[in-house]
């Protein structure tokens, strides 16, 4: 990271405070792989913070349009009580930069998710994708707004990030650690006991399978960094490539 | 809020007109091997590799040392900026033919 402008916009993001999105949320990246078919299975769980458990599980099938546009459709589940179906949802990212073409890569997400409660209406949730590398260290950098429209109840936009620093050891582990966070309405931020933060140690990986199959992976053990977050989440995606 | 978005707009204007400056190597793909299978490029100096794929199926470039995977498609081109690299030999493949398509960037 060359300039100070660039770099001190890095320290103040991730400096941030952390905060708990669903417990299979996974750090988005902007990178595009065109003609990649994928199968993605992504699994968390949380633990209480009032009276239940919470974890989910997203089974998706994702594909490389273009060079610069990826997309993916999720059938998402979650499990308090109760396991049930949640919600589908559209994941479109865009890569708006070669990777290394400037001092950091970026890339859009732009997801689109119909709850079966269709009393919660359409959530979109859409933000800037920046990742920069230190050497052999990747750092990501996500901030993201979400809103539901055509919902019952009007809800606010509400302002969520994602980060992760990977050390880049051997393709098959790489380690490092995440950080998930929402800080309540994007120009109204709630208090810091309202907010609910987590961050922990990852890993990653990716294995050949030879021809164009590959499986990746990553898991992350995060830890309440707020009252209002639950004390440990476990977090997983495997990727089948081909 | 203006001036800092002002300034952000400056520093992407100002790193496009630097990416336009990088000096650029080709590659070639032909018969699921690379050309040349070294390339040597200066040290410390971000640089365009222009990759050529001459094959008529895909394929990707692949590269942990480098931090670079692209899907180059058959008959086509593609552009990779690596580097600034410390000296020393990068190695690559082509992930969809590993076993023949092998090579490496030495930065010197």
């Amino acid at each position: 990271m060359r300039s100070p402008a660039s770099f001190a916009l890095l320290t103040l993001l991730l400096l941030a405070p952390t905060a708990h999105a669903d417990p299979d949320d996974y750090v988005a990246t902007p990178a595009i792989e065109y003609g990649e078919r994928e199968i993605e299975l992504r699994l968390g769980t949380a633990t209480a913070t009032e009276g239940q458990r919470h974890s989910a599980a997203s089974l998706a099938f994702g594909y490389g349009v273009t060079p610069w546009w990826a997309t993916e459709i999720y059938g998402k589940w979650n499990r308090s009580d109760a396991t049930r179906f949640d919600a589908f949802e559209w994941e479109n990212r865009f890569q708006l930069s070669e990777p290394g073409q400037y001092f950091a890569d970026f890339g859009l997400l732009v997801e689109i998710e119909r709850p079966q409660d269709r009393a919660a209406g359409y959530e979109l949730r859409l933000g800037p994708l920046i990742q920069k590398d230190f050497g052999p260290v990747q750092a990501n950098v996500n901030v993201l707004l979400k809103r539901h429209y055509r919902a019952d109840e009007p809800e606010a936009t509400e302002l969520g990030y994602q980060w992760q620093l990977k050390y880049r050891w051997r393709p098959a582990f790489e380690f490092g650690a995440q950080g998930f966070g929402e800080v309540g309405p994007w120009n109204d931020w709630a208090s810091a006991r309202e907010q609910a933060h987590v961050l922990g140690p990852a890993m990653f990986g990716k294995v050949g399978l030879g021809g164009r199959q590959v499986v990746k992976y990553d898991a992350a053990l995060l830890f309440k960094a707020s009252s209002a977050a639950p004390a440990r989440t476990l977090r997983a995606q495997i990727e089948y490539e081909f | 809020m203006i001036a800092r978005l002002v300034s952000i707009a400056c520093l992407v204007v100002a790193g496009a007109a630097q990416a336009a400056n990088e000096p650029e190597f080709v590659l070639t793909i032909r018969d699921h091997r690379f050309t040349p299978a070294e390339i040597r490029i200066p040290a410390n100096t971000k640089v365009k590799l222009i990759v050529h794929n001459q094959d008529a199926t895909p394929e990707e470039f692949d590269s942990h040392a480098l931090h670079r995977e692209k899907v180059i498609p058959g008959a086509s081109k593609a552009t990779i900026f690596i580097g600034p690299l410390a000296p020393g030999r990068y190695p690559f493949t082509g992930e969809f033919n590993a076993s023949t398509a092998q090579g490496a960037v030495v930065a010197q």
